[in-house]
């Protein structure tokens, strides 16, 4: 039996077919220093250059046997090309993802444009795409985009947003639907693009922020419609922070699969949801493989994801890029080494 | 007319139903009728803030309804604050507060900016997307006791190390306090911050219970 590749192993489980072992993959930002520096690059230059875009990305899943990539890394492209701006950080030292400078302040204000598809560094990321797909045929290509709440927190002031919610529900409410179209389009351009799978990270959403009624009435449907335009392709319902109150509705959302972070209480979220739901989770990424200075803690931390019913160790955010490569390789040994038993909703070979 | 008890209450029930205009109203009677502007902020701003604190911890409020509490409550305060006399003796205690370089999401710093303004310190917010210099800098010229800094993202986590450390070489005494959802007390520790909230569902929970400990303070129950 030959070895699966990690594009191969990747779609098995997006199609609950039985793997050689667990895939070892991110749908959040996996870009690592180590892989910045053996291309003699910085931080601050991968975000505005196709090449260096897709070849960081490429590098560090090579670096460390990843099974697949994930592009672009910050959640300010798409506000960007609204005309929203772009911080880029180029001068400051160390590692800062860019932002959005001038967002939205009312409601009343927002004007999204009808070509932002073809404005800012979306076109540039398009073409990362194509450079990954060309070079990396081996490795499954995840493309990730906002969720229309959290890319309404991106063009305009978020806590105009959140009081908006209550003291203006109609015009937020039709605002939020305004941004799930954009959402729509951003997901079916991926699709069109041929990615694997795409990542629709409403990571803004989850209860440490708003109430499961805002949640179910404001954020739910709209995913709803998001997965409902998701056809060709895998998709994953990520939020991160407190979403043992919301999980069930997020599985009615529709997607593929669902991916949680450390705060969720994946035990009782496989009682829940059943054996047949792929989910993806639940380690923090900064302790993990950032801090921890023992690996064996790290291996602990991995297989304890497994044995709580995961079927893909995630990361439960962007992986902070400065990594320690021992604790990195920690934890995708421990993924292909322990994860060769069944998952909860993916068999073995 | 109304009692002091019963202008109390309605400024601490305008701050918890979050009605801004109920606030600014409950904040004047208050100064018409003599209450004590300090006794109006404590008993009745800050009391009702204490009282979103539990409705938030017990999942009863979320973010949207303790912002559009805090901003009832700014408009009592902004009506009270000018007639609080100070202790011209004593040194007014002051902060400076910014989200760190990297990160423009300020509502936990805003909510902890809230308790230092309830507290009537001298605050000097210097907003988001801090540059780490600029905290360092304001910080000196200004000689604050508190220097506080968010940050919403791990991602951006890590200039407050770096602030942390040109402070405390230059003014020691300074006290550091680090907030935002990847800050953890280790992280807090390891980066030689003195004190920090998790989030800005922890900046609320933390931030009020200081609210409730300067409400005991000022009624002499902490010495």
């Amino acid at each position: 039996m030959s070895e699966l590749t990690g594009k191969q192993r990747v779609q098995k489980l997006f199609k609950r077919e039985p793997v050689d072992t667990m895939p070892c993959f991110s749908g959040q930002g996996a870009v690592v220093i180590q892989a910045i520096e053996k291309m003699e690059t910085q931080f601050a230059k991968i975000h505005t250059d196709a090449w260096l875009m897709a070849e960081s990305a490429i590098t560090s899943a090579r670096l460390f046997n990843m099974d697949g990539v994930v592009i672009p890394y910050d959640m300010a492209a798409v506000a960007e090309a609204m005309g929203r701006g772009i911080s880029l950080y180029e001068n400051a030292e160390g590692i800062i993802y860019p932002t959005v400078p001038n967002k939205w302040k009312d409601l009343d204000e927002i004007d999204i444009p009808k070509d932002y598809m073809n404005q800012g560094r979306l076109p540039m990321i398009d073409e990362a795409f194509k450079i990954i797909k060309e070079e990396a045929p081996d490795l499954a290509v995840g493309a990730w985009v906002l969720g229309p709440f959290t890319l309404a927190g991106q063009i305009m002031e978020l806590d105009i947003l959140l009081k908006g919610l209550k003291k203006k529900k109609d015009q937020t409410a039709k605002f939020l639907e305004q941004v799930t179209t954009v959402t729509i389009d951003m997901c079916k351009h991926y699709q069109d693009l041929g990615v694997d799978f795409i990542n629709v990270r409403e990571m803004g959403s989850g209860t440490d922020l708003l109430s499961p009624r805002m949640w179910k009435t404001l954020v739910g449907p709209n995913l709803k419609k998001v997965f409902d335009s998701i056809t060709l392709v895998p998709s994953v319902n990520h939020i991160c922070g407190s979403t043992d109150m919301i999980i069930e509705m997020m599985h009615e959302c529709g997607a593929s699969a669902l991916s949680v972070d450390q705060k969720n209480n994946v035990v009782e979220t496989r009682k829940k949801l059943g054996n047949d739901v792929l989910l993806f989770g639940n380690f923090d990424p900064y302790n993990t493989l950032a801090q921890l200075e023992d690996v064996t803690e790290v291996e602990t931390i991995i297989k304890q994801c497994i044995d709580s019913g995961i079927d893909s160790v995630w990361p439960g955010c962007d992986i902070w890029p400065d990594i320690k490569p021992a604790n990195m390789e920690a934890y995708v040994r421990t993924v292909r080494e322990y994860g060769k038993k069944a998952s909860p909703a993916v068999g073995r070979i | 007319m109304s009692t002091q008890e019963e202008i109390l209450a309605k400024l601490k029930e305008a701050v918890v139903e979050y009605e801004e205009d109920d606030c600014a109203e409950a904040a004047q009677e208050a100064l018409d009728e003599g209450v004590d502007p300090m006794v109006a902020v404590m008993d009745g701003l800050a009391a009702g803030m204490e009282e979103v604190g539990v409705l938030f911890d017990t999942n009863e409020y979320f973010v949207p309804e303790v912002l559009m509490c805090a901003d009832a409550l700014y408009k009592g305060l902004d009506i009270l604050r000018p007639h609080i006399t100070l202790d011209t003796d004593a040194p007014k205690a002051s902060v400076v507060i910014g989200s760190i370089q990297g990160d423009v999401h300020d509502i936990g710093k805003n909510l902890v900016k809230m308790m230092f303004d309830v507290a009537g310190w001298d605050v000097h917010d210097l907003g988001r997307d801090v540059p780490l210099e600029d905290f360092v800098k304001k910080q000196l010229d200004v000689k604050s006791d508190v220097l506080a800094m968010s940050a919403m993202m791990t991602t951006t986590m890590m200039g407050m190390k770096k602030v942390i450390a040109m402070v405390k070489e230059k003014n020691p005494d300074c006290l550091i306090m680090l907030g935002g959802a990847p800050v953890t007390r280790d992280v807090a520790n390891l980066f030689g911050a003195d004190g920090y909230a998790e989030s800005a569902g922890n900046a609320v929970s933390e931030g009020i219970k200081m609210i409730g400990r300067l409400r005991e303070f000022q009624k002499g129950e902490i010495k």
